[in-house]
């Protein structure tokens, strides 16, 4: 095995450790979010801003794995 | 990372205007004629264009004054001039041409860490501003041994701000450019139609966030 296909290897699992993780946590809080909203039709607007704020968080810890991939994949060649 | 940019004009050795510059030079001149055209003529009635821009920093307002309460105002030049930028320069991505005769500003490392930058030393302003010199009593909050934890919190969340605007838009950019190469016709809409919905998303929580920063260094320390 050469150094590029170690390479490529590696951003392959980059993204799809950083991918599975917050996936869930992300349909977890979507979930927990609908069904708040679904009880309480009238707090819908803060349930939805504090949701947003929560995904971003969980959204950043993929974008670190995608930048280390995209870092990886540069690095091919 | 994707750090080559073309400079185009170098100024003195040391000032380089390269794409990213011009780019943003050219949003700031339409956000600015478009801002003259709707207010030049103000009038208790709004005609069409006065409401439009109206109903959209009242918008914007709303979205401030959910998170920072009555602080809101006193920021509200700050806050909405950043949303203004960076919603336009995501949208710029749509635009034909992007990346090839213009470059998206918010899909280079570089500006979105000077965004982040700005919203980094403006949170130390917010605290100063409120608390004085006791602002600094928060680093050893409840306990001295905190000060350490505190000031890595500091340091990423600037970091992390611009790491996310940067990563999506750019990896917006990329995925794009990915199913131009695929099929030119057709597949590119697809992304495009999600980036009409992502990249006001991306601008709606970096303020969000700012606005959380904000009201955290602004609130009472007991």
């Amino acid at each position: 095995m050469d150094t590029n296909a170690i390479i490529a290897l590696a951003a392959a699992l980059s993204i799809v450790g950083s991918t599975v993780g917050p996936g869930f946590a992300q349909g977890k809080a979507a979930a927990a979010a609908m069904e708040a909203i679904a009880r309480q039709p009238e707090a819908a607007g803060n349930i939805r801003s504090a949701m947003l704020i929560a995904m971003a968080l969980m959204e950043a810890l993929t974008i670190y794995g995608l930048l280390i991939a995209f870092m990886l994949v540069s690095r091919i060649g | 990372m994707d750090g080559s940019t073309t400079v185009i004009v170098r100024i003195g050795g040391i000032l380089d205007i390269s794409k990213e510059v011009l780019s943003m030079w050219g949003i700031m001149a339409f956000v600015l004629i478009v801002a003259f055209i709707c207010t030049r003529r103000l009038r208790e009635k709004p005609g069409f264009l006065q409401s439009l821009i109206e109903t959209g920093l009242e918008g914007l307002d709303g979205l401030f004054s959910g998170i920072l309460g009555s602080e809101a105002s006193r920021y509200y030049s700050y806050l909405a001039s950043l949303f203004v930028f960076i919603i336009f320069s995501n949208y710029a991505g749509l635009l034909p041409g992007a990346g090839e005769w213009y470059s998206v500003p918010t899909s280079k490392l570089s500006v979105t860490a000077a965004l982040a930058l700005t919203t980094f030393i403006m949170t130390f302003f917010v605290g100063f501003r409120k608390h004085g010199l006791k602002y600094l009593k928060h680093y050893i909050k409840p306990f001295f041994i905190m000060l350490p934890f505190v000031i890595i919190d500091e340091i990423v969340r600037p970091m992390s701000l611009a790491l996310r605007l940067y990563g999506n838009i750019f990896g917006e950019e990329t995925v794009m450019d990915q199913l131009y190469e695929l099929l030119p016709i057709g597949a590119p809409v697809i992304m495009m139609a999600l980036s009409l919905l992502f990249c006001a998303i991306q601008a709606v929580v970096f303020l969000m966030l700012t606005c959380v920063y904000f009201s955290e260094a602004s609130e009472e320390l007991s």
